[in-house]
């Protein structure tokens, strides 16, 4: 969080009335936010914790390890920003909740599990969350043939390189079938998972040195498979004072451009019925909702069905915040829940566009036996048959 | 019985995860959005049956620790921060709902149900009936709200929110579970009599009376379409008779008069909000132009809003909370009492002269309710939770609103410890000495929010 919106929270959250539409969806149907739902005291709702949080700093409270946990064990997932009236304030929610994860790194109470987050992101042979030895994609790139300089930076990110291969190799496949005229650079951690866990302090070389690397690349436009690299790159390294002059697709903007300038075409069937889970960070932190669904209703063939709570509405995975790392059977029945949902529309698929989810959602498939295929639209897209119309 | 020992007693009730004397859960609990202090809580707990609710009422009374019940805490005015410590039940994770009698016209429901819950099941499930239930954020319980004595949709036609109880489900002081209302003896939750009508034992009793964990209330039919007819009024003298007039129609299903500096069109008047139903353009039509007349007749100017103002009047439940960030600040707390509709004006202009006193702007709502038998006055005074001195203000401010109601003839309404002790002074001595037998019945450890109502 850059120094300027710093001063900002701290000068607004006071404002937060504890009303509590930000528990709720729209229409008040359920509880929409996971932390809520689950720990049901006050406390873990976003008004208990921006209350803590002032609480900390007009000094009535003084950190603990439990005050951390509350600040630890929400998801981001923005539906709070989404469902408070207050306009003046409600898009700073979230941000409030990882400046006071920030202060808590700092005041040394940032909790074990997390802190691996950043050991491990910032260790110089892995540069990655995951603690895998660091790719420089040379490899993929002879696998591929690809250039070293060229349009488009394909910016794979750490859970696609590291944990969900499929999806990383699916949209190398879909983009040499396209014709796209791109390149893998060696990259660090978009510092997403950092950042959203208040570990900000090596974000800012970080980030540098990926702008700086797909500057080398000659590229003018970045494309991102992972909605939380993509809103990382888009939006929060515009705050921590990024300058850069390239474009930042998701895969999925791409696809849908390609369609829409006809330079692609899809072949053949896919003869199921799909439903769509919104990642949070791709959904209600970059309000893209149509896009994907878009893409979806555009595969010959498919019979798309929406989740009763979905768009600005969905209800997250439960992956992201640092709950997957520091709550993980927490995150799976957060999953759990979403499944549930699927599984009365009657869809046989449940995609996404975010290998974060699409883990998330696989681990609550496989723990619940709800005996879904959970893919990656881009998976799916693999699948099929696209022809490039150039 | 050390703390730890009361609270490994909670947690074995109501399993680890419910209870707490964390920190950061007394903190939260320890204050509301109001204007009160802080004041201190021992233990939150959080059960989700009636049987333990009973043991968590059986061990308050073993060890004399008071005991809060609580909802949505969106009370404002301090009820559900304990005046001596103890534990702060809240009973949000009783939230089923267990019946909706569509041909008897009642919802039965847990404690714990918001009134979003609600109103968004009878949304999908049940069109055509609708709840009563108040301008307050759908985070707070109807059971909250009825027990205090509550007002909002429906009050004008049909009496204020503790008039629609039909029955309740109450943990006793002592740890007895007790059924009031026609379901003492029967399946049916339909109706409070005919039998001696106890329901009353916990309207307004803030918790000192017992627990409730159910509570059946009226549904009413839900026309398909609403609208505003906003009127104008300069002579603030002319309230009580327009509002008899139209009341003695059958046409306004909620009517209110507001105060307010903004939009700019409320500047310098009274607005009469008034809202009608019906089943067809037609007879909305031929209503409005009825209710033109009778403006013009009772000298108050009806007035078309822009469109965007119609979606603010016509959400429900609206979005009254606005209030809290006037100031910048989180924060806001009203004086609502109940008033004879004569001194309705003198209330208006008083409360008036008090906001200005303390620089605030004037925010105040008159709601009608069963058609002017009694006025729900609420004066409302918006502060910054920042700024010590702006929330002293809104205190004396409430404070002297408060002494203005009771001077006035009125009653405040779900008063904080400060208004409960001036209507307690006012009040008939029998009426308070018959008070406190009932509650030394009751409650002889004296657990049940100890503090409030001390007559
Ligand atoms: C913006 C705003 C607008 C509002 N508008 C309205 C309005 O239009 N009309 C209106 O009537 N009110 C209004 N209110 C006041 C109040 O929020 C509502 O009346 C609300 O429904 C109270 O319910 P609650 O669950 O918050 O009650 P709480 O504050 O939790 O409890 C109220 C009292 O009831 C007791 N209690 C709660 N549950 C139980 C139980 N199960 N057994 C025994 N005692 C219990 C508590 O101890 C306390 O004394 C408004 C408040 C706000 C903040
Ligand atoms: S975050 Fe917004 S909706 Fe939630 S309690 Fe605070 S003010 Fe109310
Ligand atoms: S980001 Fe999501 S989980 Fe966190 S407080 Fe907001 S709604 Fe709740």
């Amino acid at each position: 969080m850059s120094n300027e919106a710093e001063q900002d929270w701290k000068d607004i959250i006071h404002r937060c009335f504890r009303c509590g539409y930000c528990k709720f969806t729209y229409d008040y149907n359920d509880f929409n936010c996971p932390s809520y739902k689950k720990y049901r005291f006050e406390t873990y709702s976003t008004g208990g914790r921006l209350w803590l949080i002032y609480g900390i700093i007009n000094g009535d409270l003084q950190w603990s390890e439990n005050l951390a946990n509350v600040l630890y064990a929400c998801p981001t997932c923005g539906n709070c920003m989404e469902n408070c009236r207050f306009d003046k304030f409600n898009f700073l929610l979230v941000d409030m909740i990882e400046a006071a994860r920030a202060e808590a790194v700092k005041k040394g109470f940032c909790p074990e599990k997390q802190k691996a987050l950043l050991a491990r992101t910032k260790n110089p042979d892995m540069y990655n969350p995951y603690g895998e030895p660091n790719s420089d994609n040379e490899d993929l790139k002879k696998e591929y043939n690809l250039p070293d300089k060229a349009e488009w930076v394909y910016y794979i990110g750490c859970t696609s390189n590291y944990r969900q291969k499929n999806l990383r190799d699916a949209t190398i496949r879909f983009l040499k079938k396209a014709n796209i005229d791109f390149t893998l650079i060696d990259e660090h951690c978009c510092c997403s998972p950092i950042m959203r866990t208040g570990q900000i302090s090596p974000v800012q070389d970080f980030m540098n040195y990926n702008i700086a690397q797909i500057i080398n690349a000659g590229a003018s436009k970045v494309i991102t498979s992972c909605a939380g690299c993509y809103r990382t790159l888009k939006k929060d390294w515009l705050k921590f004072g990024a300058e850069y002059d390239f474009e930042v697709y998701h895969t999925i903007e791409l696809v849908n451009k390609l369609l829409d300038e006809e330079k692609i075409k899809i072949k053949s069937e896919y003869n199921k019925t799909i439903t769509y889970h919104d990642p949070c960070h791709l959904g209600r932190h970059m309000g893209v909702y149509d896009i994907p669904r878009d893409v979806i209703k555009r595969i010959p063939g498919v019979n798309f069905v929406e989740m009763e709570r979905n768009r600005e509405n969905a209800w997250c995975c439960g992956a992201g915040g640092g709950v997957k790392i520091g709550y993980p059977e927490w995150a799976v029945e957060i999953s759990g829940e979403r499944l549930e949902e699927a599984k009365e529309t009657g869809a046989t698929i449940l995609s996404s566009v975010c290998p974060f989810c699409r883990t998330n959602l696989s681990d609550a498939n496989d723990k619940y036996n709800m005996g879904f295929e959970v893919l990656d639209l881009i998976e799916i897209l693999d699948q099929l048959e696209i022809e490039a119309m150039e | 019985m050390s703390k730890i020992e009361v609270l490994s007693k909670l947690e074995d009730i109501v399993g680890k995860d419910f209870a707490s004397n964390n920190r950061e859960e007394l903190f939260i609990y320890s204050q509301d959005p109001g204007v009160s202090h802080p004041r201190q809580v021992d233990y939150v707990v959080m059960p989700e049956t009636v049987q333990e609710v009973q043991q968590i009422v059986r061990i308050a009374n073993e060890k004399k620790i008071p005991i809060v019940p609580m909802g949505g805490g969106l009370t404002l005015s301090g009820l559900v921060i304990p005046v001596k410590g103890g534990i702060v039940l809240d009973t949000k994770r009783m939230d089923k709902i267990i019946e909706i009698n569509e041909t008897s016209r009642y919802a039965l429901i847990e404690a714990g149900v918001t009134s979003g819950q609600l109103i968004s099941h009878l949304r999908e499930k049940y069109p055509d009936l609708q709840p009563p239930y108040p301008d307050a954020p759908p985070s707070v319980t109807l059971a909250g709200n009825a027990l205090i004595h509550g007002s909002g949709y429906l009050s004008q036609k049909y009496g204020d929110h503790a008039s629609m109880i039909n029955g309740l489900e109450v943990v006793l002081p002592n740890g007895e579970v007790c059924k009031v209302g026609s379901c003492a003896l029967s399946k049916y939750w339909f109706t409070r009599g005919p039998i001696p009508d106890l329901i009353g034992l916990f309207t307004s009793a803030f918790g000192t009376m017992g627990i409730v964990t159910k509570i059946s209330i009226k549904l009413f039919p839900k026309p398909k379409l609403r609208n505003i007819v906003i009127g104008l009024i300069k002579n603030l003298d002319t309230i009580p008779g327009l509002v008899l007039n139209l009341t003695a129609t059958d046409i306004p299903e909620d009517l209110m008069v507001a105060l307010a500096e903004k939009p700019d069109f409320m500047k310098g008047y009274a607005i009469l909000l008034l809202y009608i139903t019906g089943d067809s353009q037609d007879e909305l039509d031929s209503k409005t132009k009825i209710l033109k007349k009778m403006y013009r007749k009772n000298k108050a100017t009806f007035m078309k809003l822009p469109p965007r103002y119609y979606d603010i009047f016509l959400e429900q439940p609206q979005f009254a909370a606005k209030a809290a960030d006037f100031r910048k600040g989180g924060g806001f707390e009203y004086v609502g009492s109940f008033l004879p509709l004569e001194k309705i004006p003198a209330a208006i202009e008083k409360a008036r002269d008090i906001s200005l006193k303390y620089g605030i702007v004037p925010t105040q709502v008159s709601r009608i309710i069963g058609r002017g038998h009694n006025v729900m006055f609420a004066a409302s005074y918006s502060f910054n939770r920042a700024d010590l001195d702006d929330m002293e203000r809104a205190r004396k401010a409430l404070h002297e609103t408060n002494e203005m109601v009771l001077e006035l003839g009125g009653i405040p309404w779900k008063s904080e410890l400060a208004g409960q002790k001036l209507i307690i002074e006012k009040m008939d001595p029998n009426y308070k000495i018959l008070l406190r037998t009932i509650r030394k019945v009751l409650d002889p450890n004296g657990i049940m929010n100890p503090g409030n109502w001390e007559v």
